[in-house]
């Protein structure tokens, strides 16, 4: 029934050829996009996310032929990483390479360029591994949908130095729904840094679907650290395929100002591989971040840690599922989740659930979570020297999540989630102070 | 000279663990310049007196004031008190994790400041070495998170430390030297002694005649039952020390019931 989709399937095959989409692409996206009415909404433990319109929006321009494809460029020039990535809205990806990512032939493109230049990985990697196109309604509406992304591919053996930086933001005369793609594959043995910002000035005009797939071949040791701070409603899937002893560490800022559906998803699938996920979380005014994280051991000898801080303000609500599974045949594994929510109101909610599945028996598994109110004592104690409520309360909140902080290895990437932690602080106090 | 008056103080205390009226009118008038101790024994509403005055929320006040240069210091809240130049060394300090000592120390200074002149760094470390070189305290001492598992004598230095770098009109010091050895007792009182002045005034209150040997007080007052009951020079702190509270009580004909009595 067409009239449930968001469009029809001429003007979706016109979209596909004005982006030169090779004919698997073509394929992979109208078959998605028969599904995904009749796929299952993913499911989150205490998150309904029913009323948010996620699948509402346009994410094909009215007169998709007047929609251009402009080729973006790769330029060398003198960088402070060895890749500057920036997107505009759904605009067509502004990509810099400094002298060493060339040399060393690391490719960083447009999505829409990279799908036709290299059909043979997209046809291996995207959405078949690390979140397969048909799992789910969100999932097969993004195959069908994308309508802007980047990819990113670092050669076997390759050690970058310098971060490379991805930087997502708006555009101003944003005309329809962002349905974004990321898709990075890091060879084998290579070893990289990523530094990713997302930013909105205004909530965009409708729900934007974004997902990003992170391959890490065997050996790949990736460094992953994102900012987060857009405005709108948004699903926002983090995925990771991980082969033998591929490691992969994350440190996550998300300081939304909207509500934003998390999915992060770690698949340990090669034996000893390992991943170290931390994130950190404010909620503030009256929105709602929901983030599930779940990381499935399925190698031997395969380590999982989850590790969870989050603020609360006002009356906005922040849900931490932390999803440890162990599958049969993944002997000496190990999967740790400790996920803790600290509220600073009396209309806050919070909630940090652990779920541990355990198939195997020679495992080692733990967690630990918490839900609180910040220590009256520890406020007396700091407004007693004459720091003022808020400040007090910042300070609070610092430590608390500072255990999390303290574990990113790179002190810029370190540095900026502690600017940003500070200002999505400030803002959440004046924004109750001015509603009190 | 700034002067902290208490007038017919009357305390009560509603929580989980307690319900009861712990001040019955205590009165108490002091400047800066001097230094007074409150001396008496457990259970007497010496702590209940000094949070009181600093504002901590657990306890009510029914009757009577309690005035910082006559402007009564009532319905302000605790962090507004320790502006106008009130500061309290508390027996139990809490631990932050995060914050480190320095960076909590500069910024209560600069809540003390205008907002476009915080402390210039050089000046704030300064202070800092030297306060920390007479509390015999080392550098890392400043870089550690506030309180974060330091020992019972180095929370009580660090309150020193807060005291000197904070440099408040009038400091109260609730039980400073309980579980402090005399050589670290030593150190605090030095680190009292170096600021007094015309500009400073101390109120400390003590279990024992002890500290005040080394920090010799202006003004002794004796509290029982809620109350002050007798004030004097120091020497009433050495006469309690030879007689206990349970000779002044009796010499004072008060009907006074002693916890730790036997």
């Amino acid at each position: 029934m067409n009239s449930k989709r968001f469009t029809s399937e001429q003007n979706l095959i016109e979209f596909s050829n004005q982006h030169h989409e090779t004919s698997a692409m073509q394929q992979k996206r109208l078959i998605a996009f028969q599904q995904y009415p009749e796929l299952v909404l993913p499911k989150f433990q205490k998150i309904n996310y029913r009323n948010w319109g996620l699948l509402k929006g346009q994410p094909m321009p009215a007169d998709v032929s007047a929609s251009s494809n402009t080729q973006s460029k790769s330029m060398s020039i003198d960088l402070p990483a060895n890749a500057m990535i920036t997107q505009r809205g759904i605009q067509s990806a502004q990509v810099k390479l400094n002298q060493e990512a060339l040399t060393a032939g690391v490719i960083a493109l447009d999505f829409f360029d990279a799908q036709q230049q290299f059909p043979e990985w997209f046809a291996r990697d995207y959405m078949t591994k690390a979140l397969a196109a048909d799992a789910h309604r969100l999932a097969a509406y993004h195959a069908a949908a994308v309508n802007c992304g980047i990819f990113v591919y670092v050669p076997a053996g390759v050690q970058l130095k310098e971060p490379l930086t991805w930087s997502f933001s708006q555009d101003p005369d944003e005309t329809v729904k962002r349905v974004q793609h990321v898709l990075l594959i890091a060879g084998e043995n290579s070893r990289l840094t990523i530094l990713e910002s997302r930013h909105e000035s205004v909530a965009s005009i409708a729900a934007a679907n974004i997902v990003e797939e992170l391959i890490l071949e065997a050996g790949a040791q990736v460094h992953f650290t994102a900012i987060d701070e857009t405005k709108g409603v948004a699903y926002l899937a983090r995925r990771a395929y991980l082969s033998t002893h591929a490691r992969l560490d994350w440190a996550l800022g998300l300081m939304n100002d909207g509500d934003v559906l998390d999915d992060f998803n770690v698949d340990l699938k090669g034996d000893s591989s390992h991943t170290e996920f931390k994130v950190v979380a404010i909620s503030s005014g009256s929105q709602t971040q929901a983030i599930t994280t779940c990381v499935t051991n399925y190698g031997r000898h395969t380590e999982g840690n989850i590790l969870q801080h989050g603020v609360i303000l006002s009356d906005a609500t922040l849900i931490f599922n932390g999803v440890g599974h162990i599958v049969k045949g993944a002997r000496d594994s190990d999967a740790q989740q400790e996920n803790r929510v600290l509220m600073l109101s009396k209309t806050a909610r919070g909630d940090a659930n652990p779920i541990l599945l355990i198939d195997e028996n020679d495992v080692r598994a733990g967690h630990a979570a918490s839900v609180g109110r910040v220590d009256v004592s520890q406020m007396y104690y700091l407004m007693s020297r004459g720091l003022s409520k808020d400040v007090a309360e910042r300070l609070v909140i610092r430590g608390f999540i500072g255990s999390v902080l303290a574990e990113i290895p790179l002190a810029t990437a370190r540095q900026k989630l502690t600017g940003t932690i500070e200002r999505k602080l400030i803002d959440g106090q004046r924004h109750r102070d001015r509603t009190k | 000279m700034a002067n902290l008056t208490i007038k017919n103080l009357h305390v009560r205390v509603d929580d989980d663990s307690e319900h009861k009226e712990i001040l019955k009118g205590v009165d108490l008038s002091m400047n800066t310049g001097e230094i007074h101790a409150i001396m008496g024994p457990n259970g007497t509403g010496k702590s209940t007196l000094s949070e009181t005055i600093m504002g901590n929320p657990r306890y009510t006040v029914t009757e009577g004031d309690i005035l910082l240069d006559g402007e009564s210091l009532l319905g302000k809240p605790v962090d507004e008190r320790a502006r106008a130049g009130l500061f309290l060394g508390m027996q139990y300090p809490a631990e932050i994790m995060g914050v480190t000592n320095a960076e909590f120390m500069r910024s209560a200074i600069n809540a003390r400041r205008p907002e476009d002149q915080p402390i210039p760094v050089r000046q704030f470390i300064q202070e800092l070495d030297q306060n920390l070189e007479l509390l015999d305290m080392t550098p890392k001492m400043a870089e550690r998170y506030l309180n974060q598992g330091f020992s019972g004598g180095e929370k009580k230095r660090n309150e020193i430390l807060q005291l000197l770098m904070i440099k408040p009109t009038f400091a109260i010091l609730d039980e400073i030297d309980s579980g402090l050895d005399i050589d670290a007792m030593k150190v605090v009182a030095k680190g009292v002694n170096s600021m007094r002045g015309a500009q400073f005034g101390a109120l400390i209150i003590t279990h024992y005649e002890r500290l005040l040997d080394y920090i010799t007080p202006d003004v002794v007052h004796v509290m029982m039952g809620g109350r002050v009951v007798k004030s004097g020079s120091a020497s009433l702190a050495t006469k309690l020390e030879a007689e206990g509270y349970a000779g002044l009580r009796d010499e004072l004909g008060l009907d006074v019931p002693l916890t730790d009595e036997n």
